[in-house]
């Protein structure tokens, strides 16, 4: 049977730290934002830019030091903001952009809104 | 004299404008399109094959009879609408619904590629499958729906149905309320595979 890539990724997190929220049943982006982190990242994988194995690693260490750092109640929790933490690192580590690129490419998009 | 740079205070604000940067920056690199998000999550988001499915519980719904019956005799209450054939079943198939109630809902899994109710619900999602799901379905669904975003009161009993090639269990999910004024195909349009799966319950528009 033909498996998409991007559906085996996401169904990888099931159960484990690093799965997406979801809600009755479907993945549930609360911001255009959190769907352009998530397909972003997928789509990077898919392409073999990095390994999506490592990507999670990158989210889970994210989510395990915000735990760690946070009580675990704490309503500023929002899976996406170590989402993109991870994404940023990844892409980092993968050698697609610099972290000054990343910081000059962010005080841009901030001094444009 | 130096200007500073201020990130947004706002913590979501912060989120967002790296998730766009970054984004943005990949563009630019030519490492992915504009396109290539939409395009990922465009995947998630059709529903693949015929969804018969959901003209069952349409009428299932209406008709509080026809609902009796599909219960009862799920095949021969499914050749009683005229769907393509093959839809209740090739021999030795056997698709038997299973009725959401108030205080009861129902909950599909099985291990194999043919026990999913292929006519019904058309392809099936590829966590399906999945023998983790699977497993931890069967032990502890309350917190595999929770996962799934649907958190049920404890007090609603869940029943886990296992499928086999030979029983085909789908769901029917309950009516909604504040759908009383639709008609049969606009409640249709209600209903989706992930509900006549058990881990999604259908809502009104």
């Amino acid at each position: 049977m033909l498996t998409r890539f991007e559906h085996y990724a996401v169904t990888e997190m099931m159960g484990d730290a690093d799965r997406p929220p979801r809600r009755n049943g479907t993945l549930c982006f609360s911001h255009e934002w959190e769907r352009t982190a998530f397909g972003t990242a997928l789509a990077l994988a898919k392409n073999g830019d990095f390994e999506w194995e490592t990507f999670r690693q990158r989210l889970i260490e994210a989510i395990g030091t915000w735990e760690r750092d946070h009580d675990l109640q704490d309503p500023t929790w929002n899976y996406y903001d170590r989402f993109v933490e991870a994404l940023e690192n990844a892409v980092i580590e993968a050698g697609l952009a610099t972290a000054d690129e990343i910081q000059a490419a962010l005080r841009t998009e901030v001094a444009t809104q | 004299m130096t200007e500073r740079f201020h990130y947004p205070t706002d913590r979501e604000k912060l989120s967002a404008a790296r998730a766009k940067a970054l984004e943005k920056l990949l563009i630019e690199k030519g490492v992915i399109t504009e396109m290539t998000v939409d395009k990922v999550l465009g995947f998630f988001e059709t529903r693949m094959g015929p969804f018969n499915g959901a003209k069952l519980v349409a009428r299932a719904w209406v008709d509080p009879a026809f609902k009796a019956r599909l219960a009862k005799d799920t095949p021969a209450a499914i050749a009683e609408l005229d769907f393509p054939d093959g839809m209740a079943g090739a021999e030795g198939e056997h698709m038997r619904a299973a009725i959401n109630e108030p205080g009861v809902h129902n909950l599909i899994i099985c291990t194999l590629c043919s026990c999913y109710p292929w006519p019904v619900l058309g392809l099936p999602p590829y966590w399906y499958k999945d023998p983790s799901f699977r497993s931890r379905a069967a032990r502890e669904p309350r917190k595999v729906l929770a996962e799934f975003g649907l958190d049920l009161p404890s007090t609603t009993e869940i029943k886990v149905w296992d499928s086999s090639a030979q029983i085909r269990w789908f769901v029917v999910p309950e009516r909604p309320a504040g759908t009383d004024h639709l008609t049969e195909e606009q409640l249709a349009a209600l209903v989706t595979p992930e509900a006549m799966m058990g881990v999604a319950v259908a809502n009104a528009a």
